[in-house]
C-alpha cells in the first residue's frame, strides 16, 4: 500500500521527499549556504569512482589558484544526479544542491532548457575555443556557454589484428573504411575465422548515433527540439546499414554491458566499435595483449561523412548557488587551464579530456604496449578534433525508445520509408 | 445524545450503579473523546500533510505542462495528448495484460496452494509454506535480477531446455516481444503468489472443520468441498487479495526496469515505468506524468468498483 501512494503523489512527493533528504546531506555535508561572501566548502557531484571521481581528486591536489575553501566530492550513480538535479531545481531551492556537477552530453540541453537560471554561466571563465569544437554546441545555450567540457567520447574502432590477419587483412584495409566495407570484411572474417564482426543490442543504438554522427546529422533539427526522422537520409542510410549487419550475420547479439564486455574479453567478437572510454575494459583481457588495434570509426557511405564519431562523453557544470564564483575558479584552475593535470589524467586514470592544449604533452605520445605499440591517446585526440559538431538537443533519450521500436518493425520486414514516417509521427505526438 | 443515552440506560442498572455510572460519563466522555482524538490526530494530520495534500497538488499538477521548472497550466491538453502517445498506449495495454493474465494466475494458484498446504495429515507442512512463502522477502531488485540472468541467452533455462532436447536452439527470451511478457509474468507470479498464500491459510485456519465433516457425511467430495465451502467461505478474503494484487500489478515498475528495461522496443514497458522516464529519463515533463499517474488512480478506482460488484456481497 505504501508503494500505492508513493506511486500516486511520485510528481510530488517526490520533489517533498527530495528536498527534504537533499537538506540532511548539506547539514552533515557542512556545505553551509550560510554566510554569503566566502563560502568555504564547494560540492562537486560525479558519478563513476575509477573515472570522473577520481579526476575530481586529481584536480582537488592540482587546485593552485588563490581560493581558500575545501572540494568535497561526493558520489552518486548517474540515474541518482539526474532525479536529484531534477527534484531540487523544479522545486526551485537550491538548499542541498551542490555547486559543481558532472552532466552528460545527451542530457545538457534539457537541464539548461529546462531549468534556465539553475546555472552559471562560465563564458567569461573560460576560453571556449581552447575546448574541442563538437563538446561546445551541446553545452552552451543561447550565446552563453554553461559547461567546461571534460572527457571525450571519440569513438574507435578497436579491431583484433590476429583474427583479421587470418582473414587475409591489415590494419590498413580497415582504417578510414565505410560501413559498407567493414561488413564485407565482418562476411570474410566470419567465414574463415568464425567469429562474429561486432556486438549488437538491438534495445541500444548507439551504433546508430555513432553511425549519423559521422555525417553531422542527429535525430532532432538544429533547434535541438524538432523530430528530424523521416526526412532524415542520414538516418535512412543507418538504418539500411544496420540491417544489413544483421542480414549479412556478423554480430552477435547481447543485451546487456556484462554480455557486451564479455564478447570481446572472451575473443568472441573481432572488432569493437565504440567509445573510447571501452580502452579499460578492452585491457582486462590481458592474455590478448599485442592482438589489438585500435583505428578511426568507420563513416557511412555519403558524401560529407568523416571517419569520426563520438559515444557518449560529459561536462562540468556550475551550479548558480551560493558558492559559485569559489566553484568557477576551482574549475578555471583545473580542468580549464592547467593541461599537466590532463596529463595526469591519462597516464593514472586514462581519461582523455576534450582541452586541446594538452594534447602536445608527453603523456599523450606515450606508446601503448597493448595495442602493438599505438600511440593511442595521440591518435584518439587527433580524431576527436575531426568530430562532426552536432546539436544533441532535448530528446535524445525519448526518441532512441520510440526508434528502437522502429528498428524492430524494420528488421522484421517493414519498409524503411513506413518505418521512418511512423517513428517521425510518434516522436511528433509524444514531444509535445 | 450521551446524556439521553445515558438516561435510557438507568432504566436497566441496578439503584447502586446508576448515580456512579452517571457521574463517570459526565466528566469522562469528553476526556475520552479527547485521547481518542489524540491517538489519531498524528495520523490523521500526517496523512493530510504527506498524502492529500501532494494528491492535490497531483492533480492540479496533471494539467501543467513544460519543461522542468517551467510550468504553465495547459487546461485538458494533456489528456488529449495522452490518447494520442503511442507509448502510453502500448504501456497501457502491456499493464492491462499483465493484470488480466496474472492476477487471476496468482489468485487461482494462491488458493491451490493454501488448500493442499492447509491439510493436516500433510507431512513437512511448515516446510512446504516456508519454502512458498520465502520469496516474498526477497528484494525486488536482487530477485529480478536473478530471473534476468536465468532467462538470458546462455541462463540456466535455456541450458536446461536445450539439453533436454525441448527446443532445438536457445531462445532470447528478453529480447523477443512475446517471451518478454512471459518472463515479466513469471516473475511477478513466483515473488506474490507466496504472500497472497498466507492471507488464504491465515482465513483457512477460522473454516469451522463442522462444515466440512457435514459435508463429507453427506457424500461431498473434494471438488464439491473446494468450490461449495472454500471459496465462498474465504470469499472477502478473496476479494481482497484480488484488489491489492489489482493495484500492485497496476504499479508494477521495478521488475520491468531490472529484467527488460521496457524492452525490447516497448513489449514489456509498464505505466509506472512511462512515468519514471517522462519525470526522469527524458527532459522531464512532471505535469503529463502526473496526469499519467492520474490515469492509474482512475484505473484502481474503476477495478475495485467492479471487484466489489462482481465479487462483494450485496449490502
Amino acid at each position: 500500500m505504501k508503494k500505492f501512494y508513493l506511486m500516486l503523489l511520485l510528481a510530488v512527493g517526490m520533489l517533498v521527499l527530495a528536498a527534504c533528504s537533499s537538506g540532511d546531506e548539506e547539514a552533515s555535508g557542512g556545505s553551509g549556504s550560510e554566510g554569503s561572501s566566502g563560502t568555504d566548502t564547494i560540492t562537486a557531484w560525479a558519478w563513476d569512482p575509477a573515472f570522473n571521481i577520481a579526476a575530481l581528486e586529481k584536480a582537488k591536489e592540482a587546485y593552485n589558484g588563490d581560493g581558500e575553501f575545501e572540494v568535497e566530492i561526493i558520489e552518486n550513480a548517474q540515474d541518482d544526479i539526474i532525479q536529484k538535479l531534477n527534484t531540487g531545481l523544479s522545486s526551485g531551492t537550491t538548499k542541498g544542491m551542490p555547486n559543481i556537477v558532472l552532466i552528460e552530453d545527451y542530457r545538457a540541453q534539457s537541464f539548461l532548457q529546462a531549468y534556465p537560471d539553475a546555472f552559471h554561466p562560465l563564458t567569461d571563465v573560460i576560453e571556449a575555443s581552447d575546448f574541442a569544437e563538437y563538446k561546445i554546441a551541446t553545452t552552451s545555450h543561447e550565446g552563453e556557454q554553461y559547461g567546461l567540457p571534460f572527457d571525450s567520447g571519440v569513438a574507435a574502432l578497436y579491431v583484433r589484428t590476429d583474427y583479421l590477419e587470418e582473414a587475409g587483412y591489415t590494419v590498413e584495409d580497415v582504417t578510414n573504411i565505410t560501413w559498407d566495407e567493414y561488413i564485407e570484411i565482418g562476411k570474410k572474417v566470419k567465414e574463415t575465422t568464425g567469429k562474429n564482426m561486432l556486438t549488437l543490442d538491438p534495445n541500444d543504438l548507439a551504433q546508430v548515433r555513432m553511425m549519423i554522427q559521422t555525417n553531422g546529422s542527429w535525430y532532432v533539427d538544429e533547434d535541438g527540439s524538432t523530430p528530424n526522422l523521416a526526412d532524415n537520409e542520414t538516418l535512412a542510410k543507418a538504418f539500411e546499414t544496420y540491417k544489413k549487419m544483421m542480414d549479412a550475420d556478423i554480430a552477435k547479439i547481447v543485451s546487456d554491458w556484462s554480455q557486451f564486455v564479455g564478447a570481446f574479453n572472451s575473443g568472441d567478437v573481432a572488432s569493437v566499435p565504440t567509445g573510447n572510454w571501452i580502452t579499460p575494459s578492452v585491457k582486462q583481457g590481458a592474455d590478448q595483449s599485442g592482438n589489438w588495434a585500435v583505428v578511426p570509426m568507420p563513416r557511412l557511405d555519403m558524401d560529407g561523412a568523416v571517419n569520426a564519431s563520438n559515444l557518449g562523453g560529459s561536462s562540468w557544470y556550475v551550479l548558480n548557488v551560493d558558492g559559485k564564483e569559489e566553484a568557477a575558479d576551482f574549475m578555471l584552475n583545473t580542468f580549464g587551464s592547467n593541461p599537466d593535470l590532463y596529463q595526469t589524467l591519462v597516464k593514472d586514470i586514462g581519461a582523455l579530456g576534450t582541452y586541446s592544449p594538452a594534447a602536445e604533452g608527453d603523456a599523450y605520445a606515450v606508446e601503448d604496449e597493448f595495442f602493438g605499440g599505438q600511440q593511442l591517446i595521440t591518435d584518439l585526440s587527433t580524431w576527436t578534433d575531426e568530430i562532426p559538431a552536432v546539436n544533441y538537443g532535448l530528446h535524445t533519450y525519448a526518441i532512441e525508445d520510440i526508434l528502437v521500436t522502429g528498428m524492430q518493425d524494420y528488421l522484421n520486414g517493414a519498409e524503411l520509408t513506413t518505418v521512418l514516417e511512423n517513428v517521425q509521427g510518434q516522436a511528433e505526438a509524444q514531444l509535445k | 445524545m450521551s446524556q439521553q443515552s445515558t438516561k435510557k440506560g438507568e432504566m436497566d442498572l441496578p439503584v447502586r450503579l446508576r448515580y456512579k455510572e452517571t457521574k463517570r460519563e459526565k466528566t469522562g466522555v469528553f476526556f475520552k473523546k479527547k485521547v481518542g482524538w489524540l491517538f489519531i490526530i498524528i495520523s490523521v494530520i500526517a496523512i493530510t500533510i504527506f498524502n492529500f495534500y501532494p494528491m492535490v497538488q497531483a492533480f492540479l499538477l496533471s494539467f501543467q505542462s513544460g519543461m522542468g521548472g517551467n510550468l504553465e497550466y495547459v487546461g485538458l491538453e494533456n489528456w488529449k495528448r495522452l490518447f494520442g502517445d503511442p507509448t502510453f498506449i502500448a504501456a497501457l495495454t502491456n499493464t492491462s495484460i499483465y493484470l488480466l493474465i496474472q492476477v487471476p494466475l496468482m489468485i487461482v494458484l494462491a488458493l491451490f496452494f493454501s488448500v493442499l498446504l492447509n491439510d493436516p495429515k500433510l507431512k513437512f507442512r511448515g516446510f512446504f509454506r516456508i519454502a512458498i512463502f520465502l520469496p516474498c522477502v526477497t528484494s525486488l531488485v536482487a530477485y529480478s535480477v536473478i530471473f534476468k540472468y536465468l532467462f538470458g541467452i546462455d541462463g540456466i533455462i535455456n541450458q536446461f531446455l536445450l539439453n533436454f532436447g525441448f527446443i532445438p536452439e536457445t531462445i532470447n527470451f528478453l529480447a523477443d516481444p512475446f517471451w518478454a511478457k512471459v518472463v515479466i509474468i513469471l516473475a511477478i507470479t513466483w515473488r506474490w503468489t507466496g504472500y497472497n498464500m498466507i492471507f488464504y491459510l491465515a482465513a483457512l485456519q477460522n473454516v469451522d472443520k463442522s462444515i466440512y465433516e457435514a459435508a463429507r457425511i453427506d457424500g461431498a467430495n473434494a471438488f464439491q468441498q473446494f468450490f461449495q465451502i472454500t471459496v465462498p467461505m474465504l470469499k472477502p478474503i478473496i476479494l481482497f487479495t484480488s484488489i491489492t494484487s489489482t493495484i500492485g500489478t497496476l504499479q508494477i515498475f521495478d521488475e520491468i526496469v531490472n529484467i527488460t528495461n521496457g524492452g525490447p522496443g516497448n513489449a514489456t514497458i509498464s505505466i509506472s515505468q512511462y512515468i519514471y522516464n517522462l519525470s526522469f529519463e527524458y527532459t522531464p515533463d512532471f505535469g503529463y506524468a502526473s496526469t499519467v499517474s492520474y490515469v492509474i488512480v482512475i484505473l484502481v478506482v474503476i477495478l475495485s468498483i467492479i471487484q466489489f460488484r462482481v465479487a462483494g456481497e450485496r449490502k
